[in-house]
């Protein structure tokens, strides 16, 4: 899986992180002070990029933990059969095949943008 | 260690908050006393809360349940630091993994001000509130996060249709101008016993607020800002009772160490009332 480590310090609100080895998205990140016995404590509330799922996690700020790389690409539509799409990615021109989400209306020779990470995409 | 609840403190580095294990409900201390007025003290409320459950039977009569039964979980306090916007972030964050996690939490204050966090981690369209105070100052001595600003601050939050404010007896004019719109219903300490609240919080999410000094400073002495002419402990455990079935959060604020036990003690049988009355809905008795 495409990641690098980082510590928790240099998480923040809108990047991206690894939560029970799924990548989320960070929507709020907040710490605690430690105090004269405590360690800093960091809380990261995320999203889940391609699931949707929420995930929490809390840990010391000078931990160590993995961010996913998650790349954004430009495609075009190039056919559109029941639930799934044909989209050629407008920079290799290699065509692969996607799942339309639920509340897209996508037509043929549409430009989108998606998240791609591996195997897993997603409409932006 | 909240008597009968397990423990879910934080103890390593790698706590994985999500591993629950199914917990129902999690008791967390908030232990906030930064705005304080007349007497501080709420920093010791948490502890001293837990410490005055101890002699309280595990086994419930009136709904034939084990408090050790019902899966409450013990998070430990989230210390405080003097930075009450920073605090009630990182609180909030606390009591929204509680909620992910599909349990009730269950505040022990700390000051009032920690309401804030757990109705924005909540998200309740009604909010019911047993207290003394209106709390509804737009800034106390200029602090908008003031314990007597908390209810005005609720109000603010997106979702929030209504707060009843049950047994305020006492504010400023400029509270009780703003107690007269719509989205506030204040009931009397007399007046508490003979209004049923299901009218206004059957299906809809709620959250319930109890402000230890709702009670008769005869009963709850240990509080920041003693009120005569309170409630009857029986009255706000009627309360309790009634709300707990359809609240997702609750909290019990404003205890300080400022005398033998009562406050404490009336505030942690509170807690257990919640408990026994919201899982006995939840398993249809």
């Amino acid at each position: 899986m495409a990641k690098q480590q980082t510590e928790v310090r240099d998480l923040q609100e809108g990047s991206y992180v690894m939560i029970d080895d799924t990548p989320c998205k960070i929507n709020a990140y907040s710490t605690a002070k430690p105090g004269k016995h405590g360690s800093a404590k960091a809380r990261v509330e995320a999203e889940g990029v391609f699931d949707g799922k929420k995930r929490s996690l809390s840990q010391p700020v000078d931990a160590k933990i993995w961010v996913p790389i998650i790349e954004r690409k430009q495609g075009q539509v190039v056919s559109v059969d029941g639930d799934d799409m044909q989209v050629m990615d407008l920079e290799t021109y290699e065509t692969i095949t996607m799942r339309i989400p639920g509340d897209a209306d996508v037509s043929p020779d549409e430009n989108i943008e998606y998240l791609e990470m591996e195997d897993q995409r997603k409409i932006v | 260690m909240f008597p009968g609840a397990t423990d879910g403190r934080e103890g390593s580095a790698t706590a994985a908050e999500s591993d629950r294990g199914g917990a129902n409900f999690v008791v967390v201390g908030a232990p906030l006393d930064v705005s304080t007025t007349f007497q501080p003290g709420t920093r010791f409320g948490p502890r001293r809360i837990r410490s005055f459950a101890e002699p309280f039977d595990d086994y419930d009569h009136r709904t034939d349940q084990f408090f050790s039964d019902l899966a409450v979980e013990d998070h430990g306090d989230v210390r405080a630091w003097d930075d009450a916007k920073e605090y009630l972030e990182y609180l909030e964050g606390t009591l929204r993994g509680v909620v992910w996690d599909d349990a009730v939490p269950l505040t022990l204050g700390g000051e009032h001000t920690v309401s804030l966090a757990g109705v924005r981690a909540v998200e309740p369209e009604v909010v019911v509130v047993l207290d003394a105070h209106l709390d509804l100052y737009e800034a106390y001595d200029g602090n908008r996060l003031s314990h007597a600003s908390v209810t005005r601050r609720i109000l603010e939050e997106a979702g929030v249709e209504e707060v009843v404010v049950l047994s305020a007896r006492t504010g400023s004019e400029v509270e009780w101008d703003r107690a007269q719109r719509r989205d506030v219903t204040v009931v009397p300490p007399e007046a508490v016993g003979n209004r049923s609240l299901v009218d206004v919080i059957a299906g809809r999410k709620t959250y319930l607020s109890v402000d230890i000094d709702a009670a008769d400073p005869a009963y709850a002495p240990g509080t920041g800002t003693m009120e005569p002419f309170g409630l009857e402990p029986r009255e706000l455990r009627t309360v309790v009772r009634e709300v707990a079935p359809y609240a997702g959060g609750f909290d019990v604020v404003e205890v300080n160490d400022r005398d033998d036990g009562q406050s404490a003690a009336l505030a942690a049988k509170l807690v257990r009332e919640f408990v026994f009355s919201h899982a006995d809905d939840r398993y249809g008795r």
